[in-house]
Formats: C-alpha cells, sequence, structure tokens
C-alpha cells in the first residue's frame, strides 16, 4: 500500500506543528498550508488522501475550500478543525460534505487516532454494500451495545453516505450526549431539525437537553431501541421487543 | 516518546516557563490565562494551545477537554485559584497527576491532606536559607578551631 498523505492546512503555526509532530511518526507523509489559496495550489500538484482543514482562514474561508475540494477531488476526505465556540460551523460542515471534525485543544493522541480511523473508514459506494440505512440501524446496534467507538464510526459514515437525513444527525447528537458532551450534541439535534423541523425525536432530544432535568431518555429515532442517561454518568441500553 | 496532554493554568513567571518547556519537549499543552495579553511571554515555538478564560470555572476547564488531561499544573498568583483548581480538577474530573503552586505554607498542609501535590516556594527558599546559614556557620566555626 502507498504511504497515506496528508495536508494540514491551518493559519496557525502551532496547530501546523503539532499535526507535524502527531502525524509523523504514524508514517503518513505530511504537507502544509497556511490558508485556502495555498491548500488548492497543493491539492492541484499532488491529490492528497486526507485534509485537516480549519474553517477560519485568512482571505478564502475553510467553507469554500471545503467545497472547492469536493467538487474537484471526491475521493479526498476533510475533517474539520473547529474551535469550541464554533461547532455549529463543524456541523455545518459536514453537511457539505466533511468526514468528521475535531475541538481544539486536541492531544497528539486524539489526532492520531482520528487519522487512522478516518483514513481506515471505508468509503460507501457501490461496491460496498453498506447503504445509509444499514450504517443507520448498525449505529443503533452499537449505542445499545454500548460500543460507542463503534457507534461513532458507523454514523459518520452514515453523514457521508447521505448527508441530508436529520435521523443521523439525531443519533450523532445522541451518542455525544451519552459521552456526556450535552453542548455539541445539542448543536447535532439543532442541525437535524435545520434539515426537517418536523423531526420528532431530535426535537424530543433537544428539549430535555435544554430543560431543568437534563437526563433521562435519548430518544434514537425509533420506538425499538431506547438508552437512559443519569445524573451519575452511568447509563443503560434497552431493547424494546 | 511518550506525549502527555498537560494543562497549565496561569501564564504569568512560571506557568510560561513550564509550558514553554513541555511544549518544547513534545508534548500538547493547553495554557490557561484569564488575561489574553499574558500569552505574550509564550515562545514562537511554543506549539500548544492558549485558552482565555477563568479557570475557577467548570466550562473553561471543560472547553479545555480536561477530562483527557494527563496533567494539571495550577500556576496562578493567588493560592486560592490554584487550591480550587486543583481539587476540582482531582475530584471532579479525576486527572491523574495534579499539582499545585502554593506560597502560604499552611495552605500546602490543606492540599496534602487532600491528596494533592503542591509544590511551596516559600517553604522551599526558607529551607535553602536556613541550609545556607547552617553550613556558614558550621564553617565559620571550623575556621575559628
Amino acid at each position: 500500500m502507498n504511504k497515506q498523505s496528508i495536508l494540514v492546512v491551518d493559519d496557525e503555526k502551532n496547530i501546523r506543528m503539532t499535526m507535524m509532530h502527531a502525524l509523523e511518526t504514524l508514517n503518513f507523509s505530511i504537507i502544509t498550508a497556511v490558508n485556502g489559496e495555498e491548500a488548492l495550489q497543493i491539492l492541484k500538484e499532488n491529490p492528497v488522501d486526507l485534509v485537516f482543514l480549519d474553517l477560519k482562514l485568512p482571505g478564502m474561508n475553510g467553507m469554500e475550500v471545503l467545497q472547492q475540494i469536493k467538487s474537484n477531488w471526491p475521493n479526498t476526505r476533510t475533517i474539520i478543525i473547529t474551535a469550541h465556540a464554533t461547532v455549529e460551523h463543524a456541523v455545518e460542515a459536514m453537511k457539505y460534505g466533511a468526514v468528521d471534525f475535531i475541538q481544539k485543544p486536541f492531544s497528539i493522541k486524539e489526532i492520531r487516532e482520528l487519522a487512522t480511523s478516518v483514513i481506515n473508514r471505508q468509503v460507501p459506494n457501490e461496491s460496498n454494500t453498506v447503504d445509509y440505512f444499514s450504517l443507520v440501524s448498525l449505529t443503533r446496534q452499537k449505542i445499545n451495545e454500548q460500543k460507542f467507538v463503534e457507534a461513532n464510526e458507523a454514523i459518520k459514515a452514515a453523514i457521508a453516505a447521505n448527508p441530508n437525513d436529520p435521523e443521523a444527525y439525531n443519533l450523532l447528537g445522541a451518542i455525544l450526549e451519552i459521552k456526556g458532551d450535552w453542548l455539541t450534541a445539542q448543536k447535532f439535534y439543532r442541525a437535524a431539525l435545520d434539515l426537517d423541523p418536523t423531526y420528532k425525536p431530535a426535537a424530543i432530544n433537544l428539549e430535555r437537553t435544554t430543560s431543568w432535568n437534563r437526563d433521562g431518555q435519548v430518544n434514537l429515532g425509533t420506538e425499538n431501541y431506547a438508552f437512559t442517561t443519569s445524573e451519575n454518568g452511568t447509563h443503560k441500553g434497552k431493547k424494546n421487543d | 516518546m511518550i506525549s502527555r496532554y498537560i494543562l497549565i493554568v496561569g501564564c504569568g513567571r512560571l506557568g510560561s516557563h513550564l509550558a514553554n518547556q513541555l511544549s518544547r519537549a513534545g508534548n500538547a499543552v493547553v495554557v490557561i490565562d484569564i488575561d489574553e495579553s499574558r500569552f505574550s511571554k509564550l515562545s514562537p515555538e511554543f506549539s500548544g494551545f492558549r485558552i482565555e478564560g477563568d479557570a475557577t470555572q467548570i466550562a473553561v476547564l471543560q472547553s479545555a477537554k480536561i477530562k483527557q488531561a494527563d496533567a494539571l499544573i495550577a500556576t496562578a498568583h493567588e493560592d486560592n485559584v490554584n487550591m480550587m483548581v486543583s481539587q476540582v480538577a482531582k475530584k471532579i474530573f479525576g486527572v491523574p497527576k495534579v499539582l499545585a503552586r502554593i506560597f502560604d505554607p499552611k495552605h500546602e498542609e490543606i492540599l496534602s491532606r487532600l491528596g494533592i501535590e503542591t509544590i511551596c516556594p516559600t517553604a522551599a527558599a526558607a529551607s535553602m536559607f536556613l541550609h545556607a546559614i547552617d553550613t556558614e556557620h558550621t564553617s565559620e566555626k571550623e575556621a575559628k578551631t
């Protein structure tokens, strides 16, 4: 197998340095760019497998760069780098075809795990029979088995296969909520509602997580599965027959 | 080389010095300070992250991903801030290694009872002075005899 190549696009030197440091040892070849124009120039000369893209760039903004990458190099996968306060933009970017996102600050371990998991993640296409609906049901099953890493993988692949269905965003929100990241979870529930304001499960989850008593049953969009969070951080999955 | 994820609270003389050293050694370092201008003390080679905010607020610590941290060093200039942040890190987020800089030796005693490691510049300086004065005293005596 060829050595996988990664392009890091960020105007902050410290981020580029951290990324270089984290990814070099994994035997990836790393290229960096300080802005969108430079990134597109590099891609024209030699396409890469994976791009880490900051959305806040000087000049051409990250969202435009993402759209250019998507239309000109459809096989290149993009991971969004985002600040804690601007996760909404990452949600937006996933609708435009970004495969995943990472919030600043991040550890070397996080970067390595994410890069490896995205590179190894299968791209859903005709040749492998994984379709959106089976990925969504696989996600529910993994949540039920409390295998959240696998659930996370499955749902990201589902969003990549069909970025316009509210169900997947609701499930991604549910995974984040179960892991304790309420704020990011709410953003994905809102993203689901943006796509379809009548999508009930996301509305219910959003209302519960923004209420005073936020613990309770996470709505996974079907009657067959339910998941309960509680204050002391324990949670249990349940399959209703 | 093992790279750790380290949070440093306070970017004064001590905080920034530690941040620069730990970053240079290849760790992922996050510095939190309430005053953005203090980040100017970080060296140009510092490759970590800066967060402007009050580290006594849980939300600020969460935005620094404290749950993943291998270590937290509290170097704010107020003992009370360091005591509070280090207790939150230890008790609520279970950070494996928590170190606090504490000026008042009395405070040091309280924290050590809570299982938090402290470094007290006052006590350290005092013992060095005592050691210096003792050795000087004895060497003078020896010279006279």
